[in-house]
């Protein structure tokens, strides 16, 4: 039993379970150098990220899996949650140990997987909903930034890019402080050095107009006989309020 | 620019009042690098304080109308203020909020001005702006105004994703009542023109072709529940004909909300939010659960109860075909299990190949066990209540979820 240590990447956790496998050892933990204290340095195993490696631990799974295995573990991976990395480690090992369990979900494993995988599911079908764009004055440029629960933003590039097709946009996670640039042909990960960034100032006026009239639809539409606070929270809970625009009448 | 601020809040505010939001079951594709895509998913962008999904720019094209319908806000004898857009502006703001991601497309619906023609006339103008002036493809819904020709119906149907034509009332006799100007055979007829002219165009369309797409995401209408005395089962009746002959693929149901001082409709102190709650739970019955009408209502019990769901109904009238045993029954006995959903359903069927299932797998896959523990036979489950009255275990149920009805009381 020890505890491995990677770089936070996708690649260096499936190279954390390469390793593993390799020395026959199941993980007491798996946690990335960023989170790692102090205390347990000493006896922590670093691994180094080995992209190969990474590569035929992905290819293992989808050859057990129909296919399915790699994208349901990037998901895990990218949902944050808590003992994801583990859950991950555990679940490759039932597939080498079982073979395709994918569809049991009384495995405990399977269950846990999909949980999370329902998890992400779900914040990225928010945040197709809650991207909320500005017109950035004097640019043909789309700004919104988003604060999701899990790292979304390498899921969701897609869906803007097929709907956005003739407008350069940007959309910014503030919670892990990068973005995606979409400039007309391609999606771009972008840094907060990128010089794109420093341009984008105040909005124009023509936007605060098409911004109000947002939200005098947004309280047009309400039927206050039909009031139902609790719903109204279950759906739009306060934590994504700060960047929807109809939640800020002016 | 202030006056669009004044229209938008008129007619935004008086089409409120129709109940349909969905976006999705299209399949129109980006096309060109154009703007807009409504292939997959509906998307719900934002939620009113009521708790509704705003999808769709939902507006009347006017409220100007000749009708005098005593339900609708925007009678011909109602004192409103009113007010009508050009095509240009809806066109313009479609776009504007689409760009912003505010919205999945426009729902476009209109008091009738002049005659049905001409109003339709506007509103399919609107639709092949879009399409063809902006490379368009989100969403769009539009109205089809009763007494419309069928050209337009036609032409409509080129450039919208859904059209609708709201049936209001669920029987003839009501319909007159409180619309003296509106017959069924008005509503029935764009319908099954519609619906002829769609399945006639897929019969003839060579395969793989997606380049002249007609009503995609199909029809879907609106009926009024509580402002006439129709029974709920003939209510889900005239609804499941409805999905059946005019192959509609939503019928949405509206409390109906006290607008109008009427005396042709009831005076009610609150919209019926629950009943109307149980006849979409109903509905999804029919339309996901393989239920038929009358097994959810019939002539014997011709009303769904308010206090609880009408699966758990069917369940309790029903105790012969319970306890469910979870690893043997098919998938559809295991459907109608109250507490468990579809999605369980898929996940135990495809599950209990590996292992028998017990209590402890059924959680994991995440059947409500507090609801189901009474209906279903698996190990690791003690069912010490097999013998208790369907009357007796109603209120057993009942009394373990006081707390929660107390609060929805407190909350619709």
């Amino acid at each position: 039993m020890a505890t491995y240590c990677y770089d936070g990447s996708f690649e260096g956790l499936l190279t954390v379970i390469f390793r593993a496998f390799e020395h026959r050892s199941i993980p007491e933990q798996i946690i990335s150098t960023e989170y790692k204290q102090l205390g347990l340095l000493a006896s922590a195993f670093t691994v180094n990220t080995d992209e190969l490696l990474a590569e035929r631990v992905l290819r293992g799974i989808d050859k057990r899996t129909d296919n399915r295995g790699s994208r349901l573990i990037y998901h895990m991976f990218l949902s944050e949650q808590d003992g994801a990395e583990m859950t991950i480690f555990h679940l490759v090992k039932n597939l080498v140990d079982k073979g395709d369990i994918l569809s049991n979900f009384g495995n405990p494993y399977v269950a846990k997987a999909y949980q999370m995988d329902k998890m992400i599911g779900r914040e990225v079908h928010r945040m197709h909903a809650f991207v909320r764009f500005q017109k950035v004055a004097d640019a043909d440029m789309y700004f919104a930034i988003i604060n999701p629960s899990c790292n979304v933003l390498p899921l969701i590039g897609e869906h803007f890019v097929k709907r956005y097709a003739d407008q350069k946009w940007i959309i910014w996670d503030a919670v892990r402080n990068y973005g995606i640039y979409y400039d007309l042909q391609r999606e771009i990960f972008i840094e907060p050095d990128h010089p794109l960034l420093k341009t984008l100032v105040e909005s124009s006026k023509q936007e605060d107009c098409y911004q109000q009239l947002w939200v005098d639809y947004f309280n047009s539409v309400n039927i206050r006989e039909r009031k139902n606070t609790k719903l109204h929270l279950r759906h739009m809970p306060k934590r994504y309020w700060r960047y929807l625009t109809e939640k800020h009448s002016r | 620019m202030s006056k669009i601020f004044e229209k938008l809040k008129v007619l935004a505010d008086a089409a409120k009042y129709d109940a349909s939001c969905a976006s999705s079951g299209s399949k129109r594709f980006n096309q060109n690098k154009g703007l807009g895509n409504a292939e997959g998913m509906g998307i719900c962008h934002s939620y009113t304080e009521d708790g509704r999904c705003v999808s769709l720019l939902k507006i009347l094209f006017t409220n100007h109308c000749i009708y005098d319908c005593a339900y609708c806000v925007s009678r011909r004898s109602n004192d409103v203020r009113r007010a009508a857009f050009t095509v240009e502006e809806v066109v313009d703001l479609t776009i504007n909020f689409y760009r912003r991601n505010y919205i999945e497309g426009l729902f476009l619906s209109s008091g009738i001005f002049k005659n049905p023609d001409y109003t339709m006339e506007r509103l399919v103008r609107v639709a092949k702006q879009l399409r063809l002036n902006h490379n368009f493809h989100g969403y769009i819904h539009l109205k089809a105004i009763p007494g419309a020709s069928p050209e337009l119906l036609k032409e409509a149907g080129l450039y919208a994703d859904r059209l609708s034509v709201n049936i209001e009332l669920p029987s003839e006799t009501s319909l007159q009542k409180v619309a003296p100007e509106k017959q069924y055979r008005d509503i029935l007829g764009p319908m099954n023109y519609l619906k002829e002219e769609k399945e006639e165009r897929s019969d003839h369309r060579p395969q793989r072709s997606k380049t002249q797409l007609f009503l995609p995401a199909g029809q879907s209408t609106q009926m009024i529940v509580g402002a006439s005395p129709e029974s709920d089962y003939q209510v889900l009746r005239l609804a499941d004909s409805l999905y059946q002959r005019q192959k509609l693929k939503r019928v949405y149901y509206s409390g109906y909300i006290p607008i109008a001082t009427d005396n042709r409709v009831p005076a009610l102190k609150a919209p019926p939010l629950i009943r109307e709650n149980r006849v979409y739970q109903a509905d999804w019955l029919m339309r996901f659960y393989q239920f038929s009408v009358d097994e959810i209502v019939n002539e014997a019990t011709p009303n769904l109860d308010l206090d609880i769901d009408p699966k758990l109904s069917y369940a309790l009238r029903n105790r012969h075909l319970f306890p469910v045993d979870i690893n043997q029954a098919d998938y559809e006995m295991i459907l109608r299990i109250p507490g468990v959903g579809v999605k369980s359903a898929q996940k135990i069927v495809s599950s209990r190949i590996y292992q028998k299932l017990n209590i402890d797998h059924l959680q994991r896959i995440g059947v409500v066990m507090k609801r189901a523990r009474y209906f279903i036979k698996c190990p690791g489950l003690y069912n010490a209540n097999s013998d208790i009255s369907s009357k007796d275990l109603r209120s057993l149920i009942l009394s373990g979820e006081q707390q929660n009805s107390l609060q929805l009381a407190l909350f619709s």
